[in-house]
């Protein structure tokens, strides 16, 4: 058990509990960038080798023998792509919120609050 | 060939080139937009080409110049050729639906609508699971954001709940993926299917779950799919369409790439899950009145029977080609039919299914709403109904019997609600309000319907090898739709013309038993066609479909497999539909018509599909379908089928509302011709009975009897107290198919004969009455008989035809229908049935009450003042109820030209025990000359008819007005008729039996708890989109302890 | 309530069922085949030190396509999403203070060097396309701290978007041109090991990563703030 996966694990159900907890929108997406971050702390962990170095070839190491010294290089490379992954789909998601309270009616008997998930309940069934 | 990364390239160049391109003028973009799909659809059709012309077949790509673990790859064989070419098709015909928004919106639209089919194309392409996620958070982010193509409320909150449920899968399929690749050491699929031992543990099984429920929430399984069902609802219809359909394909086969690696055991549970979200969408679907999220519960449910074959299929171990067939047939019709009725709904822009009349304004909307409900009911010949045959087939070879139950149940559910829909859409009260239709929205909508049919008709003719006589029933439709325009007698004659000419081809190709049901149902229709010649006007779409339900029936007669018998039955439930759909107020008739029939047609089917398969000779099935021993279960199932068909006790409650709300021609159809297609079908059973001898068949045929019975005796009480002229004869025709069913089931050589006979005579006889009284409601308006009377004066020609059916109908000397009843109680005795033949008797009683009530109150007694200009019924009508006629006479006055070749027929089966002398036929139990019996009641009834005549010769003849009434005037007239409520008497005697209406009762709460049980679950979906998440994770965890742990 | 107590228990169950990704994973030793390839080929086949970057942008180079395309998706998106309306007179409810508004001014040209150092460098060191584009982002960033009002020139951002990417595939279409497969970079020489003209194409792509994630970044947060003080008023 590697300490930095168990820390992505708790930033994961903390993201979670987040997500299902909290009811106003901005919240909600806070607990998916836990969520997404815990899960990128996974990824890198689950590269990590003890006392090895970071997968770049210098003077330090030797190109013949590098295979021995660095760390897996491949979750790193992967999580650059779910990083970047995450962002747009957080940018995206607050771009939502604001044109939501923009279709919002700010009506003085309007009492929904349009910051809350409870008040985009008119589709169901 | 064109390397099919160009797809990618041109799609992504143009995309990061419009921002620039669009300063140029959106001319410039709009047309490399178009020209760039068409680009990408003709690319993968050149590899089509070349697939089917052999020079190639298919091709890996390696990326970066290194070989495959290494770096990324696709693949582009065959599965992935056709599902790239079916989506680029489909972008390209959104596109050109959508066009009016490309012109109007900012140029965003048209990039992010490029990307998104790119990465639909890559999902089904790449064999690398990280490159799965990457197209897979590509075509979220650009749905997310297309959903935006309309800023209203609505979409944009569906929007975010489907941006919350599709970053729960994202994360769940990116630890998932993480794992596999800490187990595995690898990102390529096929390299990672090779290591797949090393998925060990716990930890190891959660891998796969992850990734593998990440795929399964992108389809929407019941009841995590909440947010989706939002997204259907509130999107623009043009993107919904990719939606629901294109990437949900992309989906699915990302999930079928994947399944090797799922160890087999799990497949089962992955069947369950998708027969759950089949079976559930479809029920709460019932309640469901928008059609835009009617849709959407619709194409989640078959996302889930798609999940379903291909997991039960797997979890069997069928090979790849059944697979392909199965799952491929299921494929293509819910891809071109939904994403056409998405489009659909977005033209018609009703909130309310109720509200689709405006349809009718543009007919040819109507016939490709009507094309895709088919296709999506999975009726023939579309490849939905190849699919659910072969997949029943297999299920009942593996014993499941739950899946059966299950997918046809539910399908019979989604039957209801498509048909509802359609229903509406032909019949609800006129509207006249215009659709507004630009080409741009027609046309896609017009391409998926003809590629649907083009489809159908390839895969029928082709591939099932289906001979040219068995699709003729469509080819007529086709040929007599050609022929729309001309007026209802030219027509008329067409279809005579061809329905002759088709009689003709059949007489060769039949014999023995054969002959006579071909006879029967075919030259029976071929007489009425001339009485549909009185309706005046075009008569628009009656024809097509007249001719294909006559062929469709004869067919069925010479089908030789199972599955041609079923495809013919369908065929003719479908024709018979929309003929009936023709009458006035027949929403909900036409609907209950459809759903009963389409259940009789499911137990038919598990009763096929329970049913050994009958070796491949070239003979029709009635030859071959006991050389195999059929077991009980398939013949219990196959009698309820035709039982429901021909409206037996308990199933009857479809019969005298679709027989009184079709129009009157039809319902002479219905009863003379229809019906007989269930008789057909019970000889096929008794055939299967008579050749499998060591079955014990004692109790089904009791039952089958007693239903009989009971249906006769029940039937013509109901059929006594009716007030509408239709109904009551509807009535007769339930008791009358009672007694056939009655003496077949004596299951003795005269029992047989009495059942043919029988069967020969109601035909002839329902033709005479119905065709009669259609003539008498023309000209009356009025299908109340209070509402008529004394019209023998006006109506001479039609009384003596309804005197001649009532005659024959009620088995009184001398009409054939005393012999043929003679011989119906002679079997009864034979067979030891006496309780039932007293009964029997008892029934025939009752026939008499409402017989006469048909004549009495119809043509005799006084004529009421408004008829008295009323004219004799057109002769159209008269001629076949005259042919008739003649027929009836001649069996009846030499029966034995009829009943010796009918005896010889049934000798193949049961041998004989009669005897013949002369005219006479001997019995064991006595003898019955039919000539004689002429002779003699004619003697008896000429001699005092002449008598009388001769002494009212002089008799005056009293005006019928010159009375004077003194009487108060009641507030509902009709109720001091002596023709209303006529039998109130025998109501109180026996009423009791019928009053209950415990058929009725029974099918309204059926329905009433399936929907309100439909109704109840749907309140699952809150709207809430928080809570959605929670069924999210909470259905992750049950599957998880479902599946887990082993 | 009976919703609360469905969360917790919800949430003690996903830490129960995650629970065998820690315990039965032990830590690594060693490379797994796959990692030791690409450790070695990269020095060997694609001259270049950084063998992330190798991974990155030529091995899994169609993933790093992707993630581009991502990015490109999410302005768009955004832009499709938020119409930007014409602002008009002052905005300035909030002011910078003039540590800020100075500080920016002399940091900002620093950071955008910096940004382009890292994404030229992308093959020799830490760091690399989507690292520097993000400085290069961040420079921006700073500058609207500093100055609420500032109008930022979308024409350029946007050209240079559109621009970068287009280019990045068409040189992964060059690769499919000469050397028959996409995004392949050895069609330029490989140059000296660790110089920063080696490696082939890895460097220009790299390069037009930086460019383009600079623009779509600084894109996002301008159209944010623009549509963020349509609301306040």
């Amino acid at each position: 058990m590697i300490l930095t996966t168990v820390l992505g694990f708790i930033l994961i159900i903390l993201g979670i509990w987040g997500m299902l907890t909290q009811k106003n929108l901005f919240k909600m997406v806070i607990g998916f960038s836990i969520l997404d971050s815990g899960i990128h702390l996974v990824i890198v962990s689950l590269g990590y080798i003890k006392d090895k170095t970071a997968p770049i070839i210098d003077s330090d190491i030797l190109a013949n023998n590098a295979s021995s010294q660095v760390v897996d290089p491949i979750p790193s490379a992967l999580v650059l792509t779910a990083i970047v992954i995450g962002l747009a789909v957080t940018a995206l998601m607050l771009t939502y919120i604001i044109q939501l309270v923009n279709t919002h009616n700010f009506d003085s008997k309007n009492m929904k609050d349009p910051l809350s998930i409870t008040s985009y309940e008119e589709l169901k069934w | 060939m064109v390397n099919p990364l160009y797809m990618f390239i041109l799609f992504l160049a143009f995309g990061f080139l419009f921002a620039i391109l669009d300063k140029m003028g959106r001319k410039v973009t709009l047309t490399l937009f178009y020209g760039v799909l068409l680009a990408n659809f003709i690319i993968p059709l050149y590899w089509i080409w070349g697939i089917f012309s052999g020079t190639t077949s298919g091709t890996e790509i390696s990326t970066a110049g290194f070989m495959a673990p290494i770096s990324i790859n696709l693949r582009f064989g065959f599965e992935e050729i056709i599902i790239v070419l079916l989506v680029n098709f489909l972008g390209l015909l959104s596109a050109i639906y959508l066009s009016d928004k490309f012109k109007k919106s900012s140029i965003n639209g048209m990039i992010l609508f490029m990307v998104l089919l790119m990465s639909i194309d890559g999902l089904v392409m790449t064999r690398d699971i990280f490159n799965i996620f990457v197209f897979l958070e590509i075509l979220s982010i650009a749905t997310y954001s297309l959903i935006a193509i309309e800023k209203n409320r609505d979409s944009l909150s569906a929007g975010f709940k489907y941006m919350l449920a599709g970053g729960i899968a994202s994360a769940f399929i990116l630890i998932g993926i993480i794992f596999l690749y800490r187990f595995t050491g690898t990102l390529n699929l096929d390299d990672m299917i090779g290591k797949s031992h090393l998925l060990v543990g716990k930890a190891g099984f959660l891998s796969l779950y992850l990734f593998l429920f990440a795929i399964l929430l992108e389809l929407k399984p019941f009841p995590a799919n909440g947010w989706a069902l939002d997204v259907y609802q509130a999107v623009n219809e043009g993107l919904v369409a990719i939606i629901a359909v294109a990437s949900s394909a992309a989906i699915f086969f990302v999930l079928y790439k994947f399944l090797p690696l799922v160890p087999s055991e799990y497949y089962g549970y992955l069947g369950g899950v998708g027969l759950v979200t089949f079976f559930f969408s479809n029920l709460i679907g019932l309640k469901q009145k928008n059609p835009n999220r009617l849709l959407g519960y619709s194409s989640i449910a078959q996302m889930g029977l798609l999940l379903a074959t291909l997991s039960i299929l797997k979890s069997f171990g069928s090979n790849d080609l059944i697979i392909f067939q199965i799952v491929g047939g299921l494929f293509i019709n819910h891809f071109l039919a939904k994403a056409a009725l998405f489009w659909l709904v977005g033209i018609v822009k009703k909130n309310d299914i109720s509200a689709w009349t405006n349809l009718r304004t543009n007919p040819s909307l109507l016939i490709f709403l009507g094309v895709f409900i088919l296709a999506l009911s999975g009726l023939p010949p579309f490849p939905g109904f190849w699919a659910k045959w072969d997949f029943v087939m297999i299920l009942a070879s593996k014993g499941s019997y739950f899946s059966i139950i299950g997918i046809l149940l539910a399908s019979l559910f989604e039957i209801t609600y498509l048909f509802r829909w359609l229903g509406f859409a032909m019949k609800k009260t006129d509207s006249t309000e215009k659709i507004d239709l630009p080409i741009s929205k027609e046309f896609p909508i017009a391409i998926s319907a003809i590629a649907l049919l083009v489809f159908s008709v390839v895969t029928t003719y082709f591939f099932k090898e289906f001979s040219f006589i068995q699709i003729l029933p469509l080819v007529g439709l086709v040929l007599m739709y050609l022929f729309g325009y001309l007026p209802v007698k030219v027509k008329g004659f067409v279809a005579i013309v061809i329905i002759s000419t088709y009689a003709i081809k059949l007489y060769s190709l039949v014999s023995g038993l054969e002959l006579f049901f071909a006879a029967i149902l075919v030259v029976g229709s071929l007489v009425q066609i001339i009485a549909t010649m009185y309706r005046s006007g075009k008569r628009e779409g009656f024809y097509p479909f007249l001719v294909m339900m006559i062929i469709a029936i004869g067919n069925l007669v010479i089908a030789k497999t199972y599955l041609s018998f079923f495809f013919q039955w369908e065929l003719m439930t479908i024709a018979s539909y929309f003929l009936i759909m023709k009458g006035k107020e027949v929403t909900s008739a036409g609907l209950k018509y459809i759903i009963f029939s389409m259940g009789a047609a499911y137990f038919i089917m598990t009763g096929f599909a329970f049913a050994p398969v009958i070796p491949a000779i070239n003979l029709s099935l009635i030859n071959t379908i006991g050389m195999k021993h059929i077991g009980i279960l398939s013949l219990s199932l196959l009698s309820i089928g035709f039982l429901i068909k021909i409206g037996s006790l308990g199933f009857h409650v479809w019969v005298p509302d679709t027989y009184n709300k079709a129009d009157d021609d039809t319902t002479s159809y219905l009863s003379s011709i229809v019906s007989k297609a269930g008789i057909f079908g019970f000889f096929l059973l008794a055939v299967a009975i008579v050749k499998n001898a060591s079955l014990d068949t004692e109790l089904l045929l009791t039952i089958i009897g007693w239903i009989g019975v009971m249906t006769a005796i029940i039937a013509s009480i109901m059929a006594a107290f009716q007030e509408n002229v239709k109904k009551l004869i509807a009535y007769s025709s339930i008791g009358q198919l009672g007694y056939i069913i009655l003496a077949l089931s004596a299951f003795n050589h005269i029992g047989w004969l009495a059942a043919l006979n029988l069967t020969l005579n109601h035909m002839l006889f329902k033709l005479m009455i119905f065709l009669a009284i259609a003539g008498v409601i023309m000209r009356t308006k009025t299908t109340n008989m209070y509402e008529m009377g004394g019209l023998i004066k006006k109506m001479p020609w039609s009384y003596i035809s309804v005197l001649m059916g009532i005659i024959g109908l009620s088995g009184v000397p001398p009409l054939a229908g005393f012999g043929t009843k003679w011989m119906l109680y002679n079997a009864l005795i034979e067979r030891g049935w006496y309780l039932q033949a007293g009964a029997a008797l008892f029934a025939s009683g009752i026939a008499f009450l409402y017989l006469f009530r048909l004549i009495y109150t119809v043509f005799l007694g006084q004529a009421k003042p408004e008829h008295k200009d009323i004219k004799a019924a057109p002769l159209w009508l008269l001629i076949p109820q005259y042919i008739a006629i003649a027929v009836v006479m001649l069996i009846s006055m030499k029966p034995i030209l009829l009943l010796k070749p009918l005896s010889e027929m049934i000798s193949v089966y049961i041998p004989t025990n009669l005897g013949w002398v002369g005219d006479k036929l001997i019995t064991v139990n006595g003898y019955w000359n039919g000539s004689q019996v002429m002779n003699v009641t004619m003697i008896i009834f000429g001699i005092p008819f002449l008598w009388m005549l001769f002494i009212t010769r002089k008799v005056q003849k009293v005006k019928q007005f010159n009375i004077v009434f003194a009487a108060e005037r009641p507030d509902r007239p009709e109720t001091t008729h002596f023709a209303h409520n006529m039998y109130a008497h025998y109501n109180k005697a026996m009423g009791f039996l019928v009053t209950p209406k415990l058929a009725i009762k029974f099918w309204d709460r059926v329905s009433e708890w399936i929907s309100s049980s439909g109704a109840t679950l749907r309140n699952f979906y809150s709207g809430n989109g928080q809570t959605y998440l929670l069924q999210i994770i909470l259905y992750f965890i049950i599957l998880y302890s479902i599946m887990g742990g082993k | 309530m009976i919703r609360t107590v469905l969360i917790y228990a919800t949430l003690i169950l996903m830490v129960i069922i995650f629970f065998p990704l820690l315990s039965e994973i032990k830590p690594l030793s060693q490379l797994n085949p796959l990692a030791k390839r690409y450790v070695e080929d990269s020095t060997k086949n694609l001259n270049s030190p950084n063998i992330v970057t190798s991974i990155v942008v030529t091995y899994r180079g169609l993933d790093t396509l992707g993630e581009v395309t991502v990015l490109f998706l999410a302005t768009t998106g955004i832009g499709f999403l938020i119409k930007r309306r014409k602002k008009n007179g002052e905005k300035g409810a909030f002011q910078a203070s003039e540590i800020l508004q100075t500080g920016s001014l002399f940091l900002f040209p620093i950071i955008i060097l910096f940004g382009t150092y890292i994404f030229l460098h992308g093959h020799l060191t830490p760091g690399g396309g989507f690292q520097g584009g993000v400085l290069i982002a961040s420079a921006s960033v700073l500058l609207i701290m500093a100055n609420v009002n500032i109008k930022l020139n979308h024409t350029v951002l946007h050209f240079i978007e559109s621009l970068s990417g287009f280019l990045y595939v068409i040189i992964g279409t060059i690769g499919l041109f000469l050397l028959g497969s996409f995004l392949d970079p050895k069609f330029l020489p490989l140059g000296k090991f660790g110089s920063l003209f080696s490696a082939g194409a890895i460097p220009i792509i790299y390069s037009l990563i930086g460019l383009k994630v600079g623009a779509e970044l600084t894109n996002i947060v301008d159209s944010l703030r623009a549509e963020g003080m349509e609301d306040e008023k």
